[in-house]
């Protein structure tokens, strides 16, 4: 045994005390609630999108004349075909929520103030790719709803002034859909997004472990509750625990409301009722409202002003006595977010 | 140190001890239940299932084929076969349709009507025109070359094969002609000389 020790410690010149040392970040008491595990799932979401989307490419074929056969027979004919891909959509669905919620934890408890804007931008970026990887998964089943959405999509993107051309050509491989649109989406979706949301984690990480979890003490901790308790092996263990819940979930989520297939795409028919996404909805209502290039300018207008929010909210605090304008502000958006979403999913058209 | 605890305290430290110990295995032993359980559906799922189903599939006329003449035929999935006419019957019984990879290393054989046998290049393995192995390595296993059902209906010659595979589930078998190579699976057909120097020099006649 100790020889085997001293061969490792040879080429591994890193005892167990400093690993240990390095990974135990003193975690801020504040996280062993519950609710403030909203980062870590998901992270941990995303690690089973990678494998099951690793799983399910073993089997598609990405070109029109294939893939939604392909999706068909993981779906019918591969042992536990169905089951891998209904985990995969579902998990796509909780990630998606659980990115939005963490958000909203982090805005309303006003994490991404000085000094931490920067770890905010990268929140927003790590957003929008899952936000895209949500969009280009969906398009890859090459149903009805995959290619009109991705047709409705890319029209959007044209209506953009001076670049709109030039987005839409680059989505969609010319200017209208095909032969090469699925093989584009199928790149950016396992290959391209995938990898600049494991970047931007990291980042996020980093920044995080640089600067310490933002620290919360709730009344009821008053007095003689410890500040903080160990990264390992406490909070991993919590974080284990999340993880085997949520497979737990996923597996009772793809097993009662499995992935389904809708009709294959017929780019000669657009469907009479077409929706996307539940997570597209608020975009969806807010382009039937305005219509155009409104909508799209308005779109971009509040992603920025999303992105630049910390800048936005340190200039109100400094420059105004609004101290608490950040906590109104969210309040409106997310009903409003809510609001059109609610909408866009009972209204027929 | 332990004659320093009341009976009280020693009875607590072995609870906690065991309660901790519980939730450790417990922990273990969920990690493993469900993340195992996962990798094995993960296995079966990435293992191709084998289906037994076959589909009846056109070859040719079967005036086109003299006796002692072999056609190589393709299946929708892939599959090579050697059909060989043995008789002037007309049935379905005057040929003989046996898989053209070889049963020792998945190399293609092919039928030499001076010799009457199948040969395959890789290794020297030689089967009798019934697919059974009479030489080589493959004579030396006892393997012998599988077999497909044939058909004769309106003097067209059919053959049962495996489907074509999801994404080709149009693809029709063909006859392959001289100037198409067929590659084998697995394994170089030829070990030394390269595939393009054995093109239709083996005195088979293909369609």
């Amino acid at each position: 045994m100790d020889l085997v020790r001293s061969w490792v410690g040879e080429r591994l010149p890193v005892s167990g005390r400093q690993f240990k040392e390095l990974t135990n970040e003193p975690v801020p008491y504040h996280l062993k609630r519950w609710w403030f595990a909203l980062g870590g799932t998901p992270a941990y979401l995303f690690i089973v999108q990678i494998f099951t989307g690793i799983l399910l490419a073993f089997y598609y074929e990405p070109s029109p004349a294939t893939a939604y056969q392909s999706v068909e027979f993981i779906t019918r004919e591969v042992a536990f075909g169905w089951f891998i891909r209904s985990v995969h959509k579902w998990a796509a669905t909780l990630m998606i929520a659980a990115v939005i919620l963490h958000q909203i934890r982090v805005f309303f408890t006003g994490a991404y103030r000085r000094p931490r804007e920067i770890n905010w931008f990268v929140g927003m970026c790590l957003l929008l790719c899952t936000l895209l990887t949500g969009f280009t998964g969906y398009s890859l089943v090459f149903e009805q709803l995959s290619f009109w959405g991705a047709t409705v999509g890319a029209n959007i993107a044209d209506t953009t002034p001076l670049v709109g051309g030039f987005l839409k050509n680059m989505m969609l491989a010319g200017p209208s859909y095909n032969q090469a649109t699925l093989s584009r989406f199928f790149i950016l979706h396992a290959a391209v997004l995938p990898v600049t949301i494991v970047l931007l984690i990291a980042a996020h990480i980093t920044i995080i472990r640089l600067q310490g979890v933002t620290e919360f003490q709730f009344k009821s901790e008053e007095g003689a509750t410890p500040k903080t308790f160990n990264f390992f092996p406490d909070h991993l263990y919590t974080e284990l625990i999340i993880g085997l819940l949520l497979m737990i979930l996923l597996s009772a989520l793809a097993t009662i409301f499995p992935a389904t297939m809708g009709p294959q795409a017929n780019p000669l028919q657009t469907p009479e009722v077409i929706k996307p996404e539940w997570f597209f909805y608020v975009a969806f209502r807010w382009l039937k409202l305005f219509g155009g290039t409104v909508a799209v300018l308005s779109m971009g207008f509040i992603i920025f002003t999303m992105f630049a929010w910390p800048l936005i909210d340190g200039w109100i605090r400094r420059h105004t006595k609004f101290q608490e304008a950040s906590v109104w502000v969210g309040v409106f958006g997310a009903l409003a977010v809510i609001s059109l979403t609610v909408w866009e999913a009972v209204a027929r058209h | 140190m332990t004659g320093t605890l009341k009976p009280d305290d020693q009875q607590g430290s072995d609870r906690r001890k065991f309660l901790g110990n519980a939730s450790r295995l417990a922990m273990v032993a969920g990690l493993a239940g469900g993340y195992g359980g996962f990798t094995a559906i993960a296995l079966r799922y990435l293992y191709p299932s084998s289906t037994d189903d076959r589909v009846w599939q056109l070859v040719t006329d079967v005036a086109q084929v003299k006796v002692g003449e072999s056609i190589r035929y393709r299946g929708p999935s892939g599959e090579t076969i050697n059909i060989t006419r043995q008789n002037r019957n007309g049935d379905s019984d005057d040929f003989i349709a046996l898989s053209s990879t070889c049963p020792h290393l998945g190399c293609q054989v092919r039928w030499e009507a001076q010799n009457n046998r199948f040969f395959c290049p890789c290794h020297n393995g030689v089967f009798d025109p019934s697919g059974v192995a009479t030489g080589g390595p493959p004579g030396e296993a006892g393997q012998s070359l599988s077999r497909y059902p044939l058909k004769v209906e309106g003097g067209l010659l059919h053959i049962a094969v495996p489907p074509p595979r999801f994404s080709a589930a149009d693809a029709q078998g063909e006859i392959v002609t001289a100037a198409e190579e067929i590659s084998g699976p697995g394994h170089d057909p030829c070990l030394q000389c390269g595939p393009r120097r054995h093109r239709g020099d083996a005195g088979v006649r293909e369609i």
